[in-house]
């Protein structure tokens, strides 16, 4: 088969990956957008929430989607320590203490991986295999369903923004930081659940991946840049943009891989990166330019 | 008097410490162990990218992530220089009837040919990435470099990929660190003279305030752009000793993540936006760096990264600054230094 045979399965497969890039995205997205901090430790809490889904198979067998409860759950709780503890003495005075501070726990993590799970990379299953077939097209059932619990997560955070008064508060201290401040907002309370969430979802998309790809501790800085590609390609603080984003990533990476080799994915996806930054740094649904 | 020797007048303690210093890395070689010696000439590495980072981010305010790509250029232009057939290169680009005619020549050309390889990729990719502020600035740097190591990684021929690539030796090991040493020195003066000089006035003028900056005539992109340039120069002349050093590198081994996340160590643990930040900086580092390595083993990285933290939130000035400040009650103040 040749390789252009090869690109609606390609293409597919993307999608489906493209969700949970969507998801590891939002989170970052989310941070960004309302605490005005890369969270460079992103990569890093989406690798630690592939562990969570992979130590618990190996140990309990338990299923990953289960772990990726637990994931979401411990994850929300690293979060809010890391704002808690870290963030909160650096948040709002300029923009190179977050970065050195979230660099420093990225290091941290990526170091407890490779010593306590060793360099080797590791996977999950979910158990049983199977695929639905769309005329040449095959979708497995482990890309599907990750897929669907990527986009089931992605909307339920949009309703939590959209119809909780939290989710109003958290959009309001994006919009306007003291004038949140001004009609009585905690702001403080807000970046603690934001960073929660933020990096929930950062390991729920770790678990789902863990499913699909191995995870090792050296991936952290690669699925950084993905997932802020992703948030650039679809523009800080769009929902539908992120998820859109995620898709064209996921499918642009495996069409690269059919046609220039496995090993030009990333570049593939840095490139477009870069290419955004630099024609469209609102990204395709932003409002907020890039450049700032 | 010029202003430059009035003010290295006025800090007669930072020059004290800097021959102090000087003079005592001139002997290692003399009076350790080889083992010791290695461990120096890292720490020779070290002073150069910090002082090269320490100009782009702590001066001119540019957080860059990407200093790895540098570095690894200055060591894959060094190797192509010295060893070329072994990348399918032309032989005419060999140093080596310069190195048969003088090897300290020989050592430095290839550091400064480089060093330029380097400054010129900076001066091509600068413009677009200057177009990028703040975060973007720094994410868009991290993922250049990404960019580049994994282009190199795939490019076996250039890169001897994993394998890796063995550039033939210049000098003997102890002539080889002499002439590091002199050149890391001349980096580290070269800094002093660019921070206290109009174009040093710029850099801190545009990391104060952009805005406030191109309404008094400094261009920003233009200072960016030189202190871009420049620094990269510095973090490719330390890639290109590292590789005659070290005699073999990979593209993981040069341009991987680790370099600049070393820098930055080196950087806030001396004190960013000092000029005896990073000296400090690199000794606190090469100490702590081996005791943990036999203290703590394979978690010296996480150490590391807690001691970023800590230093971060508790003493953003660093050893330097938080030392400096300490003793800042006396008459010799530095001028330029003050700005932390």
């Amino acid at each position: 088969m040749s390789p252009i045979d090869l690109l609606p399965q390609a293409v597919a497969n993307g999608l489906l990956l493209g969700g949970i890039y969507a998801l590891a995205a939002l989170g970052l997205s989310l941070i960004f957008g309302i605490m005005d901090i890369v969270n460079l430790a992103h990569g890093h809490l989406l690798m630690f929430g592939g562990y969570v889904a992979i130590i618990l198979l190996a140990m309990f067998g338990v299923t990953p989607l289960a772990g990726m409860l637990v994931a979401i759950v411990l994850l929300f709780a690293i979060g809010v320590f890391l704002e808690r503890v870290l963030l909160d003495r650096v948040v709002d005075g300029g923009i190179e203490q977050p970065i050195l501070v979230l660099f420093g726990v990225a290091l941290v993590f990526q170091n407890l991986g490779q010593h306590f799970l060793g360099s080797n990379a590791h996977s999950t299953t979910l158990g049983f295999n199977g695929h639905l077939a769309f005329g040449p097209i095959q979708l497995s059932s482990s890309r599907a369903i990750t897929f669907v619990l990527a986009v089931v997560l992605v909307a339920l955070t949009w309703a939590f923004l959209e119809y909780t008064t939290t989710g109003h508060a958290i959009r309001a201290t994006s919009q306007n930081r003291e004038a949140a401040r001004y009609v009585g907002i905690d702001t403080d309370r807000i970046y603690m659940v934001t960073m929660g969430v933020g990096s929930a979802l950062a390991g729920a998309a770790g678990a789902l991946l863990s499913v699909l790809f191995p995870i090792s501790p050296y991936l952290g800085w690669s699925y950084l840049l993905k997932a802020f590609a992703v948030v650039v390609l679809g523009g800080v603080g769009s929902i539908a943009g992120t998820l859109v984003g995620g898709l064209i990533i996921g499918s642009a990476e495996n069409v690269t891989a059919i046609l220039l080799g496995g090993s030009y994915r990333d570049i593939a996806t840095f490139l477009i990166f870069l290419l955004v930054l630099l024609v469209r740094p609102q990204g395709l649904f932003g409002s907020r330019s890039g450049g700032e | 008097m010029s202003r430059w020797s009035e003010s290295l007048f006025a800090s007669r303690r930072t020059l004290a410490v800097g021959v102090v210093l000087f003079v005592v890395m001139a002997v290692v070689p003399f009076v350790t162990t080889a083992y010791q010696t290695t461990l120096a000439m890292t720490a020779l590495v070290f002073v150069m990218l910090a002082v090269s980072w320490n100009l782009l981010a702590g001066y001119a305010g540019q957080i860059s992530l990407g200093h790895a790509a540098f570095f690894g250029m200055g060591a894959y232009v060094a190797a192509w220089l010295t060893k070329p057939g072994a990348a399918n290169l032309p032989s005419w680009i060999s140093l080596h009837p310069i190195i048969a005619l003088n090897p300290v020549l020989g050592l430095l050309v290839a550091m400064i040919l480089g060093g330029l390889a380097s400054a010129v990729l900076a001066l091509a990719v600068g413009p677009m990435m200057f177009r990028l502020r703040g975060h973007y600035f720094a994410i868009g740097t991290l993922a250049l470099a990404a960019i580049i190591r994994l282009v190199m990684t795939d490019q076996r021929t250039l890169s001897g990929g994993s394998t890796g690539y063995y550039p033939s030796q210049v000098m003997g090991a102890t002539d080889t660190y002499l002439v590091t040493l002199f050149v890391a020195a001349a980096i580290t003066l070269a800094s002093y003279f660019v921070v206290n000089s109009r174009l040093g006035l710029g850099m801190q003028a545009i990391n104060d305030d952009e805005v406030a900056a191109s309404g008094l005539g400094v261009s920003p992109l233009r200072y960016k752009m030189y202190a871009f340039v420049l620094t990269s120069f510095m973090a490719g002349i330390a890639g290109s000793s590292y590789a005659l050093n070290q005699l073999y590198i990979n593209p993981t081994s040069t341009l991987g993540v680790n370099w600049t996340v070393q820098t930055l160590v080196v950087v806030v643990l001396g004190g960013m936006g000092t000029l005896a930040g990073p000296l400090f900086g690199t000794v606190v580092f090469v100490v702590i760096d081996n005791l943990l390595s036999s203290v703590v083993g394979s978690l010296a990285t996480t150490v590391e990264g807690i001691i970023i933290i800590l230093f971060v939130i508790l003493l953003p000035s660093g050893v330097y600054g938080y030392a400096r400040s300490y003793l800042a009650e006396g008459t010799d103040r530095e001028p330029a230094l003050t700005e932390a």
